[in-house]
Order: structure tokens, then sequence, then C-alpha cells
């Protein structure tokens, strides 16, 4: 692939505009809340945008793509099955607790529902994590800019990570947001031309399903035995294990998520950024994962002609990981070409400064000022955020080189972030709506659930991972290995939390005003329009899922 | 004008403009989907300014 002078352009026109951005916002920051939380100022189209571009990130984009080509249109159970109902759950139940307790983070909730450990429990292992993601979102732009464009990789680490640091260091969690919704469009609207074009090479939704075997076109048809379909899942593997552990437990608990609905002008508009954002979210797959399919077709015998064909390994092996790329290239003239090569980057940078924004929030706010400087003045804190923000940058850099030097730290790290988040929803589900729920018993339940996590994958073996303490039990996939770790985690998280907290002392009803659900007066919607509230919105979203999943059946 | 710039909805139209002018006058148009992309992302930036214009008046 070789870029011409338009393309390049087009790639400049994007970083003026990123930093461009980080300027404009800067005249505004004059506090730490500016800074680390907008001060929740956002209106709601951005923050319902920023929700779903967060989310958007290159192993999002990229990711998605060689799914749909791997597994087929069993990948949209990540959005019609994996997203939409968390997100619906979020807006109706949660957001009134996170919004109404004034809290600025996830952790921050935590401690005033539970207590200190607990909050730090989950401010450093979100730390740790983002920190982590963001290094490793950078070292996989640098490497597919080297692989297919052959930037050098030092380069493309150091002028993505600047550029990124720039504007979120100017501009803050604002300018990260509003990058965020450009970058959405970007990705959307450059990606678009691709599939439009690329779906009439295939010879239309008709002539895929008749040149690929079924089980890739059905999503759930052969989910009756777990032989039977591409991920080797039973049905109830993934409602149980994708469905509700790990869609539950990253929409509802991850705070780089939550924070951008928590930056909305009200309550109304907190609970509606993600019902609205699930509307994008639901049609993602065309985007994302339709290319995959039309990848795995233009394949086949019978459309050899076109002459597209996903790039292969060293070992033979298809590389489902540049099928996107490989697409981009062999579609895209010189021009456009440029605008699909932004949108990667634009994934890119949106997962790295999401990360980088949530990251700085946390450790300012619930490490720095809970545990090492209280009580100084507020441009102190500010300073700290921005001081923090080229820290997490400098650090996502460290990652990137050494997930360069071992190949293996990105499973490393994934595996740890599936053992951390996997139990965390049982944690929020029992703290928000049975008031006994103790502190003790919130905290215990997080390490034994983690606990279980870990022990669950050293005691299994999926495509020769895990099985690190015995090889007890043999599953098909990783994916499915990744659901049975989550189910397992969150129910020793939910019944240690049970146990504990029957044995121990529950805060008192005054202390609980605004975080239990029992205790806490319910949002009014009546004068509102009916497209306006959010229980007759969301139930409309379910529905439209619910008819998606048949249609796709 | 930098009044306007502070409005994302202006600044994500105006990028739209600007590409979709690279597109249409700095590439090959004998690619047609080059020619349509510019003109659909012409169109798109325009109207993130015009209905910015529209909900001012």
């Amino acid at each position: 692939m070789r870029l011409e002078l338009a393309d390049y352009l087009i790639i400049l026109v994007y970083f003026i505009f990123v930093i461009g951005v980080g300027f404009l916002i800067k005249k505004k920051i004059k506090s730490s809340n500016d800074f680390l939380t907008s001060s929740r100022s956002i209106p709601l189209w951005i923050t319902s945008l920023a929700f779903i571009s967060a989310n958007l990130g290159a192993q999002e984009v990229i990711g998605m793509v060689a799914s749909g080509a791997k597994y087929g249109i069993m990948t949209v159970h990540f959005y019609w099955v994996g997203a939409i109902f968390a997100m619906v759950f979020l807006g109706v139940f949660m957001m009134p607790f996170y919004y109404g307790s004034r809290a600025r983070s996830v952790p921050e909730y935590l401690s005033l529902r539970f207590d200190e450990k607990t909050r730090g429990l989950n401010a450093i292992s979100f730390a740790v994590m983002t920190v982590f993601s963001s290094g490793i979102s950078l070292y996989a732009l640098a490497k597919l800019m080297e692989t297919i464009l052959h930037w050098d990789f030092d380069i493309s680490i150091w002028v993505s990570a600047g550029i990124v640091m720039v504007y979120t260091f100017l501009g803050g969690l604002t300018s990260a947001v509003y990058n965020e919704v450009l970058q959405f469009f970007l990705i959307v609207l450059g990606l678009s031309p691709l599939v439009v074009i690329s779906l009439h090479d295939a010879g239309g939704w008709d002539n895929i399903k008749s040149l690929l075997q079924p089980e890739m076109t059905h999503a759930w048809k052969y989910m009756g035995n777990a032989n039977d379909n591409p991920m080797g899942l039973h049905f109830m593997s993934l409602i149980f294990g994708l469905g509700f552990v790990m869609s539950f437990g990253y929409w509802c608990t991850d705070f780089l998520v939550v924070q951008r609905a928590m930056i909305a002008r009200n309550m109304g508009d907190a609970q509606r950024t993600p019902i609205i954002a699930a509307i994008p979210k639901m049609v993602m797959p065309l985007i994302v994962v339709l290319p995959g399919l039309i990848a795995i077709t233009l394949m086949q015998p019978a459309l050899a002609s076109k002459g597209y064909s996903i790039p292969t390994t060293a070992n033979g092996e298809l590389d489902y990981t540049m099928t996107l790329p490989s697409m981009i290239a062999h579609y895209y003239p010189t021009g456009i070409l440029g605008v699909g090569i932004t949108a990667l980057i634009a994934s890119f940078m949106s997962g790295m400064a999401g990360n980088v924004t949530a990251f700085n929030s946390v450790f300012t706010f619930d490490i720095y000022q809970s545990y090492f400087v209280k009580n100084k003045s507020d441009r102190h804190y500010l300073l700290v955020g921005k001081v923090i923000t080229v820290v997490g940058i400098l650090i996502s850099i460290a990652t990137a080189y050494i997930a360069k030097s071992f190949n293996n730290i990105n499973d490393f790290l994934q595996l740890v972030f599936g053992f951390v988040n996997g139990p965390l929803f049982a944690t929020f589900l029992l703290g928000m709506f049975w008031k006994r729920t103790t502190s003790h018993g919130a905290f215990w339940g997080l390490v034994v659930g983690t606990a279980a996590a870990a022990a669950t994958h050293g005691l299994t073996v999926a495509e020769g991972k895990g099985g690190w303490i015995a090889e007890w039990y043999t599953i098909k996939s990783g994916m499915g290995q990744a659901f049975i770790v989550a189910a397992v985690s969150w129910t020793f998280n939910f019944f240690t939390t049970i146990i504990v907290s029957l044995f121990t002392k529950p805060k008192p009803d005054e202390e609980l005003k605004g975080l239990v659900y029992s205790l806490t007066e319910k949002p009014k919607y009546h004068e509102q329009k009916w497209y306006l509230r959010v229980v007759p919105l969301g139930l409309l979203l379910l529905a439209i899922t619910l008819l998606l999943n048949i249609i796709f059946f | 004008m930098y009044k306007k710039l502070n409005d994302l909805q202006f600044v994500i139209g105006l990028f739209f403009s600007v590409v979709s002018l690279i597109l249409l006058l700095g590439s090959d148009l004998a690619n047609k989907l080059n020619a349509y992309t510019g003109v659909s992302f012409l169109i798109f930036g325009l109207a993130m300014m015009f209905i910015r214009k529209a909900n001012k008046a």
C-alpha cells in the first residue's frame, strides 16, 4: 500500500483538527473538575456519541472485522446480546446512582456505597488496566502502520502518542470527548464506502448467504450444540457469559465508558446517554462485522475473479487481523485511501485518549487525593491531573515497547483484565439493589471472584491457553473459555458477597440514601414526552434488538 | 469565526468539508469512489454547519 500527496494531506488535516480542538478547549479549563470531569457541562448528543466512540477503539474496529471473517455473523452477539441490553440497564437503573451520588468516578461511588478499601482495590486495578490498554493500543497502531505502510515503528509511536498527549493535556476530558465525536464520524463515514463497494462486489447479502456455510450466516440456529458453530459455544454459555456477566460488567461498571455519561448536563441526559448511544451501537455491525463476512465470501472460488484474499501469516494461516487493512488497500484508491487510513488512526487515538482521560481522573481523585495528598487547593489537583496525563502517555509508550519485545504480554494483560472485570458487576448489582450488602462483603467478594477467575483459567485449556494449574477441562475456543471464566468469577463474587454481608454489619439507612435503589427517590418521567423518557426508549430499543436477532436467527 | 470554532458541530462540518475538497480537487476523480465520497462528505459537512445556523436562527 502506497500513499500519495492527497492521502497525506487528509491525515495532516486530521492531525491539525484534533490538536486544534485541544487549543480551543484549553481556554475553558479553569479547575480540576473542568479538566478531569468536564464540570458536567457536555450536551447529550456529544456524550452519547463519545460514549459509543470510547468503545470504538482499534481493537474493536479491526478485531470485529477479523472476528466477522473468522466466526461469521455470530460476531453480532457482541452487539445484539453483549451490549444493547446492558446499555439500556445502565441508563434506566444505574445512572441515577452514579449521577445522583455526585461521585466523580466509579471508584468514588464505591467509596460512598462501601468503604475506602473497596474503592482502592477498584481504583488501582482500573488505573493499571487503562494505562496498559492504552499502551497496547499504541503498539497495535505502530505495528499496523509498519506492516501496511512501512512507516517506522518508533516514529509512529511517538507521533501518535505526542498528538494524543497535546490535545488531552490542553483540554483534558472535554478535548478527548470532542475528538471522540469527530473520530466517530470519521470511522463511520470513512469505512461506509468500503462496505458499499465490497458488498456490491460480493453480489449482495443473498449471494453471501448462498456462498458461505450456513453456520456463518445464522446467528443462533447452530448454537444448540457447541460443536456445530464456528465459535464452539452453546447458547447458554453465550447468554450468561457474554450477555450477562461480561456485557453488564463492562458497560455498567467500566469507568472508561460510564465517565462519558457522568459528564452530561443533568440527570435526564445522563440516563439518556447510554440509551441514545445504543442506537448507533445496534447498527455498528454493518460497519465492523459485515466487512469480515464479505472478505471471507470474496475468497470463495466463485468470486476468485475479484482478486481479493485475506493475507496469510508466516505459517500459511489466514491473518484475520489484517482483514480490514487489506480490504482498504484493495478497494480504496488514492484520496479515499487517506480517509480509510485516517479512520484507522482515529480509532487507535480514540481508544488511547479514552484510556488516558479515565486513568488521569481515577489516579488524581481516587488514588492521589484519597491516599496521598488531601485538602490541597484545586489548582494543585489541576496541576496533578495534567502531570498524570503526561505520565499516563509515557507509561503507555513504555508498555508499547514492552509489547514489542514480549509477544505474549498482550495475551497476559487481556487475561488479567478479564480476571478483574469479570466479577465486578456482582459487586455493583448487590451494592445498588440490596441495602444489606456490607463493605467487607463487597471487598472479599471482589477478592474471591478474581481468585476464582484465575483458578478457572488455570484449570481449563482452550486453543493451547490456560491449564497452568492442571488440565482438568478442555474448551473448544478461547472465547468460550473467557465466557466461562467470567461466569465462574461472577458467581463466586455474588455468593461470597452475600455470605460475608450476612455476617458483618451494614451501613445505616441514612448513609445509603441516593446510593441504593430501595432508599432512593425514583426519577419522575411522566412530565416528559414519551421519546424523552428512558423506559419507553429502552423498551423500544430492546424490541428492535430482539427483532434483529429473529431476522438473522 | 473564532466563536463558531467553539461549536463542535461546526468543527466537524468544517473538517468534512475540507476533506471533501481534497478528495474532489486533489485526487483522481476518474475513480468514481473518490467523486461519490467527496460529494457525500461535502453535503454532510455543509449540512453540519447549516443545521447549526438554522438552530441559531
